[in-house]
């Protein structure tokens, strides 16, 4: 029994977990929260088809078959009883911790976004570097009034901040984290970039110069700036370009916290 | 035949009242599962501190963005190993250790499955009577030859910088390297854990009986039991080592030839990401990193990272994957530094 534990139920059990884990964020519309959304279909078909399969688990595994029990004795017997017992319950204590474990924090903890503890272990704005802004020139002939953080953040990391960024207004959704050359007068409104799932999240932001902002905005917070692109009054900060708001709203996380 | 007979007939004589029972069983626990998952908080709690936070985010998000890829992994699997007969594999491939291995590289152009879906089917290949170089062969390449990657990489860069060609040729020749090294390990079976390696003898000496439908349903729930807890395991390392490692000092390392190369396949191991998109992500360090970073990038994590690890360590003994990473890694960098010099 014990050794069937390790052997059969731990998948089944560990697979229902993550099976309803799953469905329950795709059906509350928070799957965006860990993954990309051109996994969403593959990821909810192929919960729906596992989940077939482990509820069949169930009817089949109770009887399993009858070598198995016979071999796993038959071993126990020919390789000392005492040191084999030892191990497998040291096997089936880690299965058994490993499954409470992914029923804890797939089941039990609240879903939630990154932070700014994860903008402060990756470098704000080191990915709209590369030719993936090659964009920029389309953007800066594009329509502003849609523009996102990222988009923004590259073409100012771009450069194109002096003849085309400068002057002109936006309204900005996004998190508040410090800006850590000048934390008390600018903040960036940012957003993470996700390619694949939230591991791989690099965080991009616009500065906001604000002096105080921190009394009324908490770090984490959502907010929406809306304001004018200048140069940055900061003395500290190494932004050149800084939003100088208009208004700055608290707002609650959007659906899609994250984008692509 | 005999033995058969009463095999067969055991299970049906029970099978009414169990079936119900089983049913009822399964389905009461996922209502219940499904329960807690509704009763449980909806939102973040500010008590907690955010490190301790995204660390589960981020362990959540690898497992519940690879937990698809391994239940198609494990189905595949299921099916080459109950449906597709033997001689099929007898048959088709090449009798030369050298063109079976070349063949087995390129499997991945017919059974796109990313990483971590590759290696439970490379347990159902090896459970099939494939060799162990065999094998590794099939888990280095599919990840990068297979057309998934190769579009999403010609997407990314197109022809630029000899990045999408080193990267087919790299993975290519690295691979069926790594399973040539290892085809003259004199028992390579030694290079299995011990479990697995019985359960291979197992299979090739006393072929399962017993309908295909049962035996398939059994081969899921003990492939999910090898795959799962590993997958666990390597989510919570991948975001452990997340939310412990900064990576701001990765930037200023990007002009410099040979540790532009080091910062890069660092980065794949601890990241993680799929092989199937990862040309996108690093593509947006694209002009901060030397080329020959980048396709170091692409070909050493699409091979070894720290989630394949944990998933390949309930197959291989630490020794064998130690070595693999070795070689691999060794490869790699020789590779980024031959494409920095070249380009």
């Amino acid at each position: 029994m014990r050794e069937r534990f390790t052997a059969r139920w731990a998948g089944v059990l560990i697979s229902l977990i993550g099976i309803v884990a799953t469905v329950w964020l795709a059906a509350t519309g928070q799957l965006g929260l860990y993954i990309h959304p051109r996994y969403f279909v593959f990821t909810t078909v192929m919960a729906v088809i596992a989940a077939v399969l482990t509820i069949a688990a169930f009817v089949v595994v109770p009887g399993g078959d009858p070598e198995y029990g016979d071999d796993a004795e038959h071993e126990q017997h020919a390789h000392g009883e005492q040191a084999r017992g030892g191990r497998r319950s040291l096997a089936v204590a880690g299965s058994v911790l490993v499954t409470v474990l992914a029923a804890g924090a797939l089941l039990v903890l609240p879903p939630a976004t990154l932070t700014t503890s994860t903008v402060d272990q990756r470098d704000l704005n080191a990915s709209v570097a590369g030719p993936a802004a090659a964009g920029s020139a389309e953007l800066a002939g594009g329509d502003q009034s849609s523009f996102s953080v990222k988009d923004w953040a590259s073409l100012i990391r771009q450069g194109a901040g002096d003849e085309f960024v400068v002057g002109k207004t936006a309204t900005l959704t996004g998190f508040v984290t410090p800006d850590p050359d000048d934390p008390e007068n600018v903040f960036y409104v940012a957003r993470f970039v996700v390619t694949c799932c939230a591991v791989d999240a690099q965080p991009v932001g616009v500065a906001v110069y604000s002096p105080d902002w921190e009394s009324r905005f908490p770090v984490d917070s959502w907010v929406e700036v809306t304001g004018t692109f200048g140069a940055n009054p900061s003395l500290d900060s190494l932004q050149t370009i800084a939003i100088t708001p208009d208004a700055i709203d608290a707002t609650s996380r959007p659906s899609q916290p994250y984008v692509y | 035949m005999i033995g058969r007979h009463t095999l067969d007939v055991v299970p049906t004589r029970r099978a009414a009242p169990r079936l119900g029972t089983g049913l009822a069983i399964g389905i009461a626990l996922a209502v219940a599962l499904l329960t807690l998952r509704i009763l449980s908080p909806q939102r973040p709690s500010d008590g907690v501190p955010e490190q301790v936070r995204d660390f589960f985010t981020l362990s959540i998000s690898v497992f519940v963005e690879s937990l698809p890829f391994v239940f198609l992994g494990v189905i595949l699997s299921i099916v080459v190993r109950i449906f597709v007969p033997e001689a099929l594999f007898t048959r088709l491939l090449p009798r030369h250790p050298v063109a079976r291995r070349a063949v087995m590289s390129l499997l991945g152009v017919l059974l796109p499955v990313c990483e971590c879906g590759n290696v439970p089917l490379a347990r159902g290949l090896l459970l099939r009577g494939l060799s162990v170089s065999e094998a590794m062969t099939f888990l280095l390449a599919a990840p990068i030859l297979n057309p998934v990657t190769i579009i999403t990489t010609y997407q990314a860069f197109g022809f630029d910088d000899g990045i999408l060609l080193g990267r087919i040729a790299g993975g290519f020749v690295i691979a069926n390297l790594v399973g040539w090294l290892f085809s003259l390990h004199p028992r390579q079976e030694q290079l299995l854990t011990p479990r697995f390696e019985a359960a291979c003898r197992l299979d090739h000496d006393h072929p399962e009986t017993g309908s295909r439908m049962r035996r398939g349903v059994l081969a899921f729930a003990e492939e999910t039991s090898t795959m799962l807890p590993a997958l666990v395991v390597g989510s919570a390392i991948a975001g452990a080592i997340q939310v412990g490692v900064s990576r701001e000092a990765l930037g200023s390392l990007g002009g410099n030839p040979v540790l532009s190369v080091l910062a890069l396949m660092a980065l794949a191991f601890i990241v993680a990401i799929c092989s199937n998109v990862d040309a996108f992500f690093i593509l947006s360090f694209g002009s901060t990193f030397l080329p020959g970073s980048i396709v170091a990038f692409l070909v050493f994590g699409a091979m070894v990272d720290v989630k394949m690890l944990a998933l390949l360590r309930t197959t291989f003994t630490a020794a064998a994957l130690l070595r693999v990473t070795a070689i691999v890694a060794l490869c790699c960098l020789v590779l980024g530094l031959g494409v920095n010099l070249l380009a």
